[in-house]
């Protein structure tokens, strides 16, 4: 009992960080109908940017809210920019400009910033080695607990701007049928900006916890968790936000599982093969994900 | 019938290299109900997606004495000109209530009145509210968009063959409703269609449109009792 909760606990917090990329992921295809190849780049970039401010005396939570505001302009100019205009021409060449992107920004980081090596980052949440709960006797630290209220609080005010507001309403209009939205008197361009640009935002929130959970920045540090992230978006339908969460949470207590109860076979090495199998299984047996939403149309 | 709501001078339009529309002229008066009537291929469609600026066009389309020739959709359809394009535009992942609020876009009121307002004109939406758009019968779903671009308060309401795809019936209570809208509201209406019989009856002007120009217009009286008009589109 104690191991699998020690392990549930782990894989929360992982998850948590799938979920967050995972759901910047659900805003971009919503809008769009794009993957975002680059979606975890830019959350390192804006890592970057969090970490440049913080070794400048800016403190740690006000630079990550700063990185934010930039990620939400880098995802609104990369749309207006780049995946527009090309995408008039071909979406096909939308998804070779985006894994160029990710390609691009990987390589800018370092250069921009002048850094060979994993630059050290403060830490968002309490991190003593005294700093957890203790549960049936696993440990839960606060920064993974803090990690997981970090999710559920983006998540519920996504909710919120997508029910509740009539940016949201325009935003869902825009993504269930783009052609008519204009006609409805939505600014169709301008939807699209705010949804890259909301996706972007939300990943800079998940580069943050990563830079912080790791202890410093690496323009590697979000390659492998972009991967599971996508299985995540996969798994919950790539539509949904809720699948996204629930799917990003599940994906992470499962790699950790399997990593942790068959230490031999899997183990850490291999735990990110997990996702690549889900990706595989998703798409063989149920292409629309748990939660996507099967078109129902009637004629 | 008062000054002209729409004037359209000179319009070309098409896609890509392909031109569609040879240079028409029409107009709409305020609270007029004009019909163009064409068949397949003739241009309707591209007409009303030229006038609400879907499309490249070229020419002079001014409404309420302003030119929209290069205006976008979008502030087209704040302008006051709603648009119910062919197979509906419906927005089928959101509720049907959601439908309309997505409707009042362009307003910056609270728009529950309407709302109510429009699902008791059309009852059959009223129990489906909560339903999404897309489950939806062909009729039901033509009801939601007519009553989706009324949400706006539009001055012109452009209708691209509501007809389609309907039993009769419902062709028929559709036209009724649009000419009782017309006549409460003074909404002016800008109707293309195949279904001229029915069309007819509730317009008060006719456009003909035949492979991208007009070739005829006049009012609806005389066009029913026109000998070409009723061979080529009534069938008797």
């Amino acid at each position: 009992m104690q191991r699998f909760l020690q392990y549930l606990f782990d894989g929360l917090s992982s998850g948590a960080i799938y979920a967050l990329i995972a759901l910047g992921l659900v805003i971009v295809y919503r809008g769009t109908g794009h993957l975002n190849f680059a979606q975890g780049e830019m959350a390192m970039i804006s890592a970057f940017m969090a970490w440049w401010l913080s070794s400048n005396w800016v403190p740690i939570w006000v630079a990550v809210g700063i990185s934010m505001v930039f990620a939400f302009g880098l995802g609104a100019i990369t749309e207006g920019l780049i995946i527009r205009p090309i995408g008039q021409r071909s979406q096909f060449a939308v998804g070779v400009a985006a894994i160029g992107l990710l390609l691009g920004l990987n390589a800018l980081a370092p250069f921009a910033w002048k850094v060979t090596v994993p630059e050290a980052f403060g830490s968002l949440f309490p991190k003593k080695d005294t700093d957890f709960a203790r549960i049936g006797g696993a440990t839960w630290r606060y920064e993974n607990i803090g990690v997981l209220i970090c999710l559920l609080v983006v998540a519920a005010l996504l909710f919120l701007l997508f029910q509740k507001t009539k940016l949201g309403l325009a935003m869902r209009a825009v993504a269930s049928n783009a052609d008519s939205a204009p006609l409805a008197g939505i600014k169709r361009g301008r939807v699209l900006m705010i949804s890259w640009g909301l996706a972007a935002a939300v990943g800079a929130v998940g580069g943050g916890i990563v830079a912080s959970l790791r202890g410093n920045v690496d323009p590697a540090m979000m390659l492998a968790i972009f991967f599971s992230a996508t299985a995540a978006a996969m798994l919950g339908g790539f539509d949904s936000l809720i699948g996204a969460v629930v799917a990003g949470l599940a994906l992470g207590v499962m790699e950790n599982m399997v990593a942790g109860y068959l230490p031999d076979i899997i183990g850490q090495e291999l735990k990110g093969s997990v996702s690549l199998l889900i990706i595989l299984a998703v798409l063989l047996f149920r292409p629309s994900g748990l939660f996507g939403s099967r078109r129902v149309e009637r004629v | 019938m008062g000054a002209d709501l729409l004037e359209v001078e000179g319009l070309h339009a098409g896609y890509g290299p392909v031109e569609v529309l040879h240079g028409i002229d029409l107009s709409v008066g305020e609270g007029e109900i004009v019909v163009v009537l064409g068949a397949n291929g003739a241009g309707k469609t591209t007409t009303m997606r030229a006038v609400s600026g879907m499309i490249p066009r070229r020419g002079l389309v001014r409404f309420a004495g302003n030119d929209i020739s290069d205006t976008s959709t979008d502030a087209i359809v704040r302008a006051g000109v709603a648009h119910v394009p062919q197979g509906r535009g419906t927005f089928s992942d959101l509720t049907v209530e959601d439908n309309l609020r997505v409707g009042a876009y362009v307003r910056n009121d609270e728009p529950s009145e309407d709302i109510e307002r429009w699902l008791n004109v059309f009852s059959r939406l009223k129990d489906r509210r909560t339903q999404k758009a897309g489950s939806l019968s062909g009729g039901e779903q033509q009801m939601l968009a007519i009553a989706r671009a009324l949400m706006c308060r539009p001055q012109l309401l452009l209708c691209d063959e509501p007809s389609l795809g309907l039993a009769p019936i419902l062709v028929q209570d559709m036209f009724r409703t649009l000419a009782e809208m017309n006549r409460d509201n003074g909404t002016a209406i800008l109707l293309v269609e195949q279904n001229a019989n029915l069309a007819l009856e509730i317009a008060h002007r006719v456009y003909l449109l035949e492979t991208g120009s007009i070739v005829a217009t006049g009012d609806a009286e005389s066009m029913l009792h026109d000998d070409a008009v009723r061979k080529a589109y009534l069938g008797y």
